[in-house]
């Protein structure tokens, strides 16, 4: 018996040597991250499906009968459609299923991509940011066994995605095999962009530039889909370099056919194999792309609050800026596009984007879209502060002489100054585009002006953020994402989905007038720069009387 | 240490989080000039004193003064006074090494651009460096150049040295008695009961949010048993009989090893000469003896925390 254990103990050891020493602990670590996102998988996961059970009842009432559907198809269809929703397969006799697929089911993609973004920054570079995978790594637990188990959960979420997205589409008598199509569409493109995030985990050092270089992957697809899909019915050559245009391409219900989701695997697996071979290449905790020197001595102006707040808030007014310009910009690009169908559009979609010159409801739409993003970019903002404290780095300022209220009111001020600009430089960006195009310099005025009117709206969210920030500060972030959430919700669907009033009253970008396409009215902007300015103060006080929390 | 009121001066803080009490009814005096050790191990309350001290968190209990305020109402012009170096340095990680001190000591008030660059050149820090890049130990000095050049009259220093190597902790020590000599006052706290010793005139033992004994050095040496073990020539029966003599075994090639009582080290070390010492080791008691003898806590080995499980 002896012999036996001794026989038996080196193989196993000289095994665990090998290939499978780096991978152990795969296991433990896979049922951990589980376990610490058993809230987070689940509500993203429930999020995607409630989308489907909202849509799925939704459309028998704004199209009591599959015929009815036939007048607001030319939304989906035309190019500006397109450029939002996708190729429009099927548009040509639309039923309940292809509006689905062609105009609903793009947002699982994108959700499905976001997910997998944030799960597989938040396992693998928040942890060795925060040192926390050190602690992690020093146990038995080889070196990709981090990347592999965020890669499995990033696997086995998609895989549940898939299920819920499809069983729930079919309860809806969709056919089984479109469902089946738009479910694990949903989950191949999160499984593709966990590929992509493994790989920039690997190149940047810190956690929201891993998550931004993924992000900035997902918004080039979301560019590349839309300009593709815009260029024709069935999407173009540049739909075809998308992931995101993938999915749509299976045409759900239409053609049905899974080779393009093929690409998504291949995509995913070449990501896993880069992330394994860069990773193979580094130090626990480094990045591949290294930091310059920089400067040795601090600039005069960063030795005040107001001088830290610009230069930490700075990058994220330009990288939000620039996004939202682009869009801004491409979407103005439009107009004439959707002047030249004016003619040949139903009422239906007249009344969605305003009963006036269809133009100008979509000229007031583009202000609306540039003022959810902006009211994102504030929600993101005040958000910094939440991480300054919680990381101690808000306890060092305000250990110096620095009071709270110069500490959070600086904050507030850049991101007051950070929207202000973004709606400015946005406003004049688009209306340049559009002057451009329609040939018309007035223009150029108009659509400044409608951004300039939102603004105030906006801020509104800003105060809000303050009040949450000062009182309740773990209620900002899902407070405040929700309420860009409804902004979006109310601002793209509120009129075709028919919402009650008090919902759509709900987001603030819904009290000012519809410029170009109403009249200019003083009287609701007075009233939200006056709630603006009350969160503020609300939330300076709150700050000045809580504790100051650490980790 | 006479005359002058307190610097700090705490009596029956109470804080708790949820259930736990992190501070107990503590007590804490700092003089005017003095560098004060406050020791105890992880989870004593050594941070959440330092917090309540600036005035991040709000005693439920308890009376403190600072500087002749209130950490808690007169929280601004009192941190233009001091200056604090956290437990744990987080610095922003697209600014650099250089960038942080500056700010830092700008927010506070004055400071000594000389004495930073030269604080810089003996911490052997490169400031050019963006702080995403810096190990805990160089965040730690970013943090401790700042304060040092910074002209206040306090230093709160919570545990300084975790993340600095033996070399730069000498390099800590000099400046640390150099602020001593520029009359500053220093609250420094240490789990490790060694690095205290070599600095502070006084010290305070916390345990359980409660502070168990103050007093100089010589005071708490009552306290303190030093381990040794020693390589002798002769038989060492009488060693064992001598007062203050703890725990004496003796193996096979006549190596011995004892404690002895901190006040009675000398009569101990006179008593050896004669033995024919051919080699001597002595070890200070950790801070988790001391505690363990006394109170009877439980020993966690946890100096250097880079383990999670076993
Ligand atoms: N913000 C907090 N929330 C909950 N518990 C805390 C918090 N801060 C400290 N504690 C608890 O209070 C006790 C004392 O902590 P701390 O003051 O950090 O100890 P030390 O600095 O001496 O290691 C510990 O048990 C710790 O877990
Ligand atoms: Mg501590």
């Amino acid at each position: 018996m002896s012999a036996t254990v001794a026989t038996t103990v080196p193989r196993r050891s000289r095994h665990a040597h090998g290939r499978s020493a780096t991978l152990a602990g795969t296991g433990t670590l896979v049922r951990f991250m589980l376990r610490r996102d058993r809230i987070k998988l689940p509500a993203w996961v429930g999020g995607m499906g409630l989308y489907v059970v909202y849509i799925g009842a939704a459309l028998p009432v704004l199209a009591p009968t599959e015929e009815d559907l036939a007048a607001v198809t030319p939304m989906l269809e035309q190019p500006v459609g397109r450029m939002f929703t996708g190729p429009a397969y099927g548009m040509d006799s639309p039923t309940y299923e292809t509006f689905f697929a062609g105009g609903y089911a793009p947002y699982l993609f994108l959700i499905a991509a976001l997910m997998s973004i944030m799960l597989v920054t938040r396992h693998l570079r928040v942890e060795e940011q925060t040192g926390r995978a050190e602690l992690v790594r020093a146990n038995v637990t080889g070196r990709h066994a981090p990347l592999t188990a965020a890669l499995v959960v990033a696997l086995i979420t998609n895989a549940v995605a898939a299920v819920v997205v499809s069983v729930l589409a079919m309860a809806y008598g969709f056919g089984a095999e479109g469902s089946w199509l738009v479910g694990v569409g949903t989950g191949t493109t999160g499984l593709a962009f966990a590929g992509v995030a493994a790989v920039t985990v690997q190149l940047a050092e810190h956690s929201r530039s891993a998550a931004g270089m993924a992000g900035a992957v997902l918004a080039g697809a979301y560019v590349l889909r839309a300009l593709g899909d815009m260029a024709a019915v069935g999407g173009s050559a540049l739909s075809w370099v998308s992931p995101l245009g993938w999915p749509a391409q299976t045409a759900p219900y239409v053609l049905d056919r899974w080779w393009p989701l093929l690409l998504h695997l291949a995509l995913a697996v070449a990501g896993a194999v880069a992330a394994y071979a860069l990773q193979a290449r580094r130090d626990l905790g480094a990045g591949l792309l290294s930091a310059r020197p920089g400067a040795p001595y601090a600039r005069p102006a960063l030795g005040t609050p107001l001088g830290l707040a610009a230069r930490l808030q700075r990058g994220a007014v330009i990288g939000w800026g620039v996004g939202i310009l682009a869009i801004g910009a491409v979407d103005g690009a439009f107009t004439d596009v959707m002047a030249d169908s004016v003619e040949s559009m139903p009422a239906a979609v007249q009344e969605m984007f305003g009963m006036e010159a269809l133009v100008n409801g979509y000229l007031a739409f583009l202000a609306v879209f540039t003022g959810y993003l902006t009211a994102a970019y504030v929600v993101f903002a005040v958000q910094g502060l939440r991480s300054e404290e919680g990381s101690g780095r808000a306890e060092a300022v305000l250990a110096t002489s620095t009071s709270r209220t110069a500490w959070v009111g600086s904050h507030l001020l850049v991101i007051a100054a950070g929207a202000a600009l973004i709606s400015v430089v946005t406003g004049l960006g688009t209306g340049l585009a559009v002057a451009t195009v329609m040939d018309d310099w007035a223009l150029l005025g108009e659509v400044l002006w409608a951004h300039l009117n939102l603004l105030p709206a906006v801020l509104v969210v800003l105060g809000l953020c303050a009040v949450l920030f000062g009182w309740a500060p773990p209620l900002l972030a899902p407070v405040g994402w929700a309420v860009v959430g409804l902004m979006i919700f109310v601002g793209n669907f509120g009129e075709l989905l028919d919402l009650p009033d008090w919902i759509a009253s709900l987001s603030p970008l819904s009290h000012p007038a519809q410029i170009p396409a109403e009249e200019f009215a003083a009287g609701p902007l007075v009233v939200l720069a006056a709630l603006a300015v009350v969160g503020v103060a609300l939330g300076l006080l709150g700050f000045r009387r809580r504790e100051v929390q650490a980790r | 240490m006479s005359g002058s009121a307190p610097v700090i001066s705490a009596s029956g803080l109470v804080k708790t989080f949820g259930k736990t009490r992190a501070l107990d009814g503590l007590d804490l005096e700092v003089a005017q000039g003095e560098v004060h050790g406050y020791l105890g191990p992880n989870g004593a309350g050594k941070s959440t004193t330092m917090r309540v001290l600036l005035g991040m968190l709000r005693p439920d209990e308890g009376r403190v003064r600072m500087l002749g305020g209130d950490p808690w109402a007169d929280a601004v012009a009192l941190h233009a006074r001091l200056a604090y170096v956290p437990g744990d340095v987080e610095l922003w990680p697209n600014l650099t090494g250089g960038e942080a001190i500056d700010l830092l000591a700008r927010l506070r008030g004055h400071f000594d651009r000389a004495r930073r660059d030269e604080l810089c050149e003996r911490f052997q820090l490169d400031p050019t460096k963006k702080a995403r890049t810096y190990s805990k130990g160089n965040r730690q000095k970013v943090a401790l150049i700042s304060a040092l050049a910074s002209d206040v009259e306090l230093l709160l220093l919570d545990e300084p040295t975790a993340g600095l190597d033996p070399l730069m902790e000498v390099v800590f020590q000099q400046a640390i008695r150099e602020a001593k000599e520029a009359g500053r006052t220093v609250l420094l706290s240490s789990h490790i009961l060694a690095q205290v010793e070599v600095l502070a005139d006084r010290i305070s033992i916390v345990r359980q949010g409660t502070v168990v004994e103050t007093g100089s050095l010589r005071d708490l040496r009552h306290m303190t048993r030093t381990t040794v073990i020693a390589d002798l020539g002769r038989p060492a029966d009488g060693l064992g009989r001598l007062a203050g003599v703890h725990e004496l075994t003796t193996d096979e090639d006549g190596q011995v090893r004892f404690q002895v009582d901190g006040d009675h080290v000398d009569e101990v070390v006179r008593a050896l000469a004669p033995l024919g010492v051919r080699a001597l080791v002595a070890h200070p008691p950790t801070l988790e003896q001391l505690l363990m003898r006394h109170y009877g806590d439980a020993v966690e080995p946890r100096d250097e925390p880079v383990e999670v499980a076993r």
